[in-house]
């Protein structure tokens, strides 16, 4: 009680000086905030992940002229391969073909020993989503846009046609999926978008994309 | 009630009871199809979760007048559903080509206000998370995801196997909205040996449901409640015809 | 500068309106709402490419066709096969068989019971050595006895072989419905195995035989049904069944006959009397003597008896005398112990209605030669009776063997006095060896009972063994090798390769259903009626009891080698089982009689055994009698089986059938008292 009195009186013979020193400990607090909140804890959520070989899409596709679809295959009872095998890979790959040792570790640590490789997969969606490939068509886009192939994959997975190594992978370390993975509402640009009701059979009812 | 689509196509069943004899092979095969979880004891019919229960039919006589049947009850994907228009959270709708009325399991809040709207019991509630022994969780499919405890589901007249359907006929150059007779069909109607279920497009005359719901033996499950389902049965027993409603004691039955 | 508490505060204000204004708050809460999503506990969908591996079940006794769904190689589903000649649906058990291959309840290793009576694991080599040991000392003289509970297959060639290199013909099958309908075929004269042409007949008369749920290939037949009773018009084909419940056959048959249990041969004697007298006649040389047999079962005998009245008895007797291909099909109601009885007075009425050697009637199809040249085939191995040998061991007419072999046989809970029949067998094996499941091995089916064609299936695995399981015939060959015979194979493949060329089949092609059908039949002719053995074998003692018992087999429960499936719990009726406890039928008449309700605990018992159950009130069962679920009160396996109802094998007691001597025991009767 003595102490508080005590205070309050000295409060008042310094006049505003001692009182917290004004606005600066609020605006040291939002500028502390704000760089751990923008710059520190995206960096905390996450870990980053490289994948296990270096695969340039590059080479792939401008050296050896290929398109997406070569690899990332439909099946023919219409589901989607997703990445490729070791033993696709080894149609080419069968032996060191280019003078990257990147490559011929991928043959040596792969493909002769029938091993697959854990590639990360940026676009893992959780097991409540159902995504057709198989519905995402060149076809149906290109009845009104111009996609390249590419581009159109793009719409969605990272656009990794040009580049000579695919991007690190950063992983969230509360959900487990990439950072890169889409959220509904990405999804419903088209999905929600009435033009494409009708052109396509693009729709915005939960069964389409839920299973 | 509030108003709902229409659509081009509408996916429904003609189920001949008639052919039925209750054996539970569809039962066993929609478990394994949409990975519902085995339950130890599965005798309190309260708790156990079945997305199709075969139910027993008794025409009320003494032996040897007696008759029995048997009912096996999916979701009827009504045309007017009485859940879609109680769920405050929209994890329910009848929304999608095909009148299937969905569940997305991540977004029931297991309020259970469906269970009680829906007058075919047709929902379950997971009391329990879903336990498989050991080991046998790898036999899971891969299309349809396992829903924890606290939702509600029911039976999806497997819509995994339509999205195939569809994508199957679209690597095929075919179009996915003009499926042929038997290019979708559930896991049930696939699995019963008496072919007493019946599945296809109700508003195709190409498709073989078409004719049967037209049966004069054709009837609905509470039908004048006006939940319009998706779902027919067909009974030459007029007393088996006559529980599917509530008939008054003199009041002629449909068919 | 000092921080002092109201700055502290202020910082803190700001730091808040900061955090606010950053992601870390929004972002969290829907990382965490996410987080919440995918419990470790919840299993995840492991995407995958889809294969399906067409096979036939060695599971379900049916022998249904199927197709195995695999996903990366993963087994996932058992999918209907409709190519398939036992296929075109699934039954309740097959349909559960992928999930079974990681049954709880399965065998691991090899296990050697111990001096205490444990179970500890044991190498394969171990084990092997220790039969090998075992069977040494049961050379010579019939001391080494196998017992098969597989039917259909060519596995038994290898093990009849085996035994009979040691010297010993005590070979025996599971007791089911081919024994005593091979033992009818034989006294009337007929050659190979007896079969019926469902598809092609119009009218379908089940007499006891459970057509739809547990008789023949019974998948095979309910497409038959499919077939002939198409979507709400009247059937092309009808179906009649005549039995002392109304069972899942009864349920969709146009004609339910109410029958006593175990009186299935008078039913047919008396329609056979009643289509004699509207001027049917058989070409057989003894049919004076049926004629007059048969005279006896009057329609007012046959109602005493049988409890069918006059007419209704006529009734079905004139649909089958219209029918243009009639077919009668008499069987036990559970799928065993009925005699020959039925089988003969039922084969005779085929014979009356013109149904010998005729579409949509009676076949006669080949059996396949021998491809093990020492093995008993299948119909010298048809003639053995498990259940009469079992007895005259317990009594001492007979030497009791050095060592049993069971091939998945389940004899302590599946033969009739199931607790006598522990008691013979000194309860428990010595040694446990597992084999690989029905969807991990290569195996067959070869023109199960009650088919009417010649169709040989093979089984292919879906995926290796998930244990450290190795196939009987190969053991079975090495240990033949051990024990210095040659079995004249050099392993079960080359067998099975040679049992397929036997049927005329290839399998060298890929298929869509590893089957092969035949059209092979043997010529029917001098067929005999055998009123002689009829008269006697139709001389059953009436129960002793005032109730009489009817078991009520379904396939949902699982076999007799394999308790109810994860799966299948949910497919038990509400009132069948609740908790651990039984409920049995009756109808209202019979419970109104004995002063019973619907639940009441009563206790069923006769000589042969006794337990506690309650009661259900169902009327579709014959009056003064209590129909009992078949398939419960296991002691062994798992949580989804173990302990929960009684076993009704327990009450039922075998007895042997004047005039062919085979064990029946399809007429016992019990007594209740409320407990």
């Amino acid at each position: 009680m003595e102490d508080r009195q005590l205070n309050s009186s000295g409060c008042a013979t310094d006049g505003g000086k001692c009182c917290g020193g004004g606005i600066t400990p609020f605006l040291v607090g939002l500028v502390v905030s704000l760089i751990f909140g923008w710059w520190v804890f995206p960096d905390m959520l996450y870990s980053k992940k490289e994948q296990p070989i270096r695969f340039s899409h590059k080479v792939h596709m401008e050296d050896a002229g290929m398109e997406c679809k070569q690899c990332h295959v439909l099946r023919e009872d219409g589901t989607f391969a997703g990445l490729p095998s070791t033993a696709s890979c080894a149609d080419c790959h069968s032996d060191v073909m280019g003078s990257d040792p990147e490559e011929a570790r991928f043959v040596n640590e792969y493909v002769k020993t029938g091993k697959e490789v854990k590639w990360l997969v940026y676009q893992i969606q959780p097991d409540n989503v159902f995504f057709s490939h198989a519905a995402h068509s060149l076809d149906g886009c290109n009845q009104c846009h111009d996609f390249k192939e590419s581009e159109l994959c793009a719409q969605c997975h990272p656009d990794v046609a040009n580049s000579d190594s695919a991007p690190t992978l950063y992983e969230n370390k509360l959900t487990g999926y990439s950072k890169q993975t889409m959220k509904m509402w990405q999804c419903e640009r088209c999905h929600a978008n009435e033009n494409h009701y009708g052109v396509t059979s693009s729709s915005n009812a939960c069964f389409v994309c839920h299973k | 009630m509030s108003s709902f689509k229409e659509f081009k196509i509408k996916w429904g069943m003609a189920i001949d009871l008639d052919k039925c004899t209750g054996c539970g092979a569809c039962m066993v095969a929609c478990q394994a199809e949409n990975n519902i979880a085995p339950q130890p004891d599965a005798s309190n019919k309260l708790k156990s979760l079945n997305w199709l229960v075969v139910y027993e039919l008794t025409n009320g006589k003494p032996f040897p007048e007696h008759e029995v049947a048997y009912l096996p009850r999916p979701c009827m994907q009504c045309g007017k559903p009485s859940c879609v228009s109680v769920c405050p959270v929209i994890a329910t709708e009848k929304n999608e080509e095909g009148g299937i009325v969905s569940q997305i399991y991540p977004r029931c809040i297991g309020c259970r206000y469906c269970m009680a709207s829906c007058p075919y019991h047709a929902r379950y509630f997971n009391w329990f998370d879903p336990i498989w022994p050991e080991g046998m969780d790898k036999t899971l499919t891969p299309d349809v995801s396992v829903r924890p405890r606290g939702v509600v589901e029911k039976c999806s007249f497997c819509h995994h196997r339509f999205m195939q359907a569809k994508d199957k006929a679209r690597v095929e150059g075919r179009d996915p909205n003009a499926l042929n007779d038997g290019d979708y069909i559930t896991s049930c109607t696939e699995a019963c040996p008496n072919g007493a279920i019946v599945f296809g497009d109700v508003n195709n005359p190409a498709h073989k449901v078409h004719e049967l719901v037209k049966s004069k033996y054709a009837f609905r499950l509470l039908e004048r409640l006006g939940t319009d389902p998706q779902v027919y049965y067909v009974s030459r027993r007029e007393w088996v015809r006559r529980l599917g409603d509530n008939y008054l004691e003199n009041e002629k039955v449909k068919g | 500068m000092a921080l002092d508490r109201r700055g502290f505060l202020k910082f803190i204000g700001g730091a808040t309106a900061g955090i606010l204004a950053t992601p870390v708050v929004w972002k969290s809460l829907d990382d965490v709402s996410i987080w919440s999503q995918n419990w470790s506990w919840i299993p995840r969908n492991i995407d995958g490419a889809n294969s399906y591996v067409p096979t036939v079940s060695k599971l379900c006794p049916s022998g249904v066709g199927v197709r195995v769904r695999l996903v990366d190689g993963r087994p996932v589903r058992v999918l209907t096969n409709n190519d398939h000649p036992l296929g075109g649906g699934l039954s309740s058990i097959a349909a559960a068989e992928v999930q079974l291959l990681y049954s709880p309840s399965r065998m691991k290793r090899p296990l050697k019971r111990t001096a205490d009576g444990a179970y500890v694991g044991i190498t394969w080599e171990e084990a092997e050595t220790m039969l090998v040991e075992g069977l040494k000392k049961a050379k010579g003289g019939d001391k080494l006895a196998v017992v098969s509970g597989d039917e259909t297959g060519t596995i038994n060639e290898l093990f009849t072989a085996l035994a009979a290199e040691m010297g010993s013909k005590s070979c025996f099958l599971m007791p089911g419905e081919a024994q005593p309908a091979a033992k009818a075929w034989e006294l009337m004269g007929g050659e190979g195995q007896v079969g019926y042409d469902i598809e092609k007949s119009d009218y379908v008369l089940a007499i006891g035989a459970n057509v739809l749920e547990t008789w023949g290939p019974v998948i095979r037949n309910r497409h038959a049904f499919r077939v002939g009773r198409p979507h709400g018009e009247a059937p092309a084909v009808r179906f009649a069944y005549a039995g002392p419940v109304q069972n899942n056959t009864a349920s969709t048959a146009d004609v339910w006959l109410a029958i006593r249990p175990g009186t299935e041969a008078v039913l047919a004697l008396g329609l056979a009397n009643l289509l004699i007298k509207a001027g049917a006649a058989s070409p057989a040389a003894d049919f004076a003597e049926f004629r007059a047999l048969a005279a006896r079962f009057t329609p007012e005998q046959v109602a005493a008896q049988t409890g069918v009245d006059a007419k209704r008895l006529a009734a079905v007797a004139q649909e089958l005398a219209k029918a243009k291909r009639p077919l009668v099909i008499a069987g036990s109601e559970f799928g065993q112990g009925g005699g020959a009885a039925p089988v003969l007075a039922g084969l005779a009425l085929n014979s009356l209605l013109g149904s010998m050697n005729r579409e949509g009637g009676i076949r006669a199809l080949p059996y396949a030669r021998k491809v093990v040249p020492a093995a008993m085939d299948r119909k010298a191995l048809l003639q053995n009776d498990l259940v009469a040998w079992l007895g005259k061991v317990a009594s001492g007419k007979a030497a009791a063997p050095q060592a049993v072999v069971f091939y998945e046989a389940n004899p302590v809970y599946a033969l009739p006095q199931a607790d006598a029949v522990k008691a013979t067998l000194a309860m428990a094996c010595d040694l446990v060896l597992p084999v690989p499941m029905g969807l991990e091995r290569f195996d067959d089916v070869d023109t199960p009972y009650g088919c009417g064609q010649v169709v040989y299936a093979l089984a292919v695995p879906a995926l290796a063994p998930l244990v450290d399981a190795r196939p009987a015939g190969d053991v079975v060959i090495g240990i033949a090798k051990k024990l210095g015979a040659d079995l004249g194979v050099a392993a079960f493949a080359d067998a099975l390769k040679a049992k397929a060329e036997a049927r005329g089949a290839s399998f060298t092609e890929p298929s869509a259903t590893n089957a092969h059908v035949s059209g092979a039949v043997l010529p029917v002719n001098g067929i005999a009626l055998r009123p002689d053995v009829l008269s006697k074998a139709i001389d059953v003692k009436a129960p002793a009891f005032p109730v009489a018992l009817a078991p009520v087999a379904k396939l949902n429960v699982g076999t007799s080698m394999t308790a109810t499936p994860p799966f299948n719990t949910k497919t038990v009726r509400r009132w069948e089982i609740q908790g651990k406890e039984l409920y049995v039928m009756m109808n209202g008449a019979t419970a109104a009689k004995l002063g019973l309700r619907k639940h009441d605990r009563i206790e069923l018992s006769n000589p042969a055994g006794k337990f506690t159950v309650r009661v259900n009130v169902f009327e579709g069962v014959m009056n003064d009698t209590v129909a009992v679920p078949a398939g419960h009160g296991h002691t062994a396996f798992d949580e989804f089986s173990k302990g929960k109802g009684e076993n009704v094998m327990r009450l039922l007691a075998a007895g042997a059938e004047p005039g062919t001597g085979l064990s029946v025991w399809t007429s016992a009767g019990v007594n209740i008292a409320k407990a």
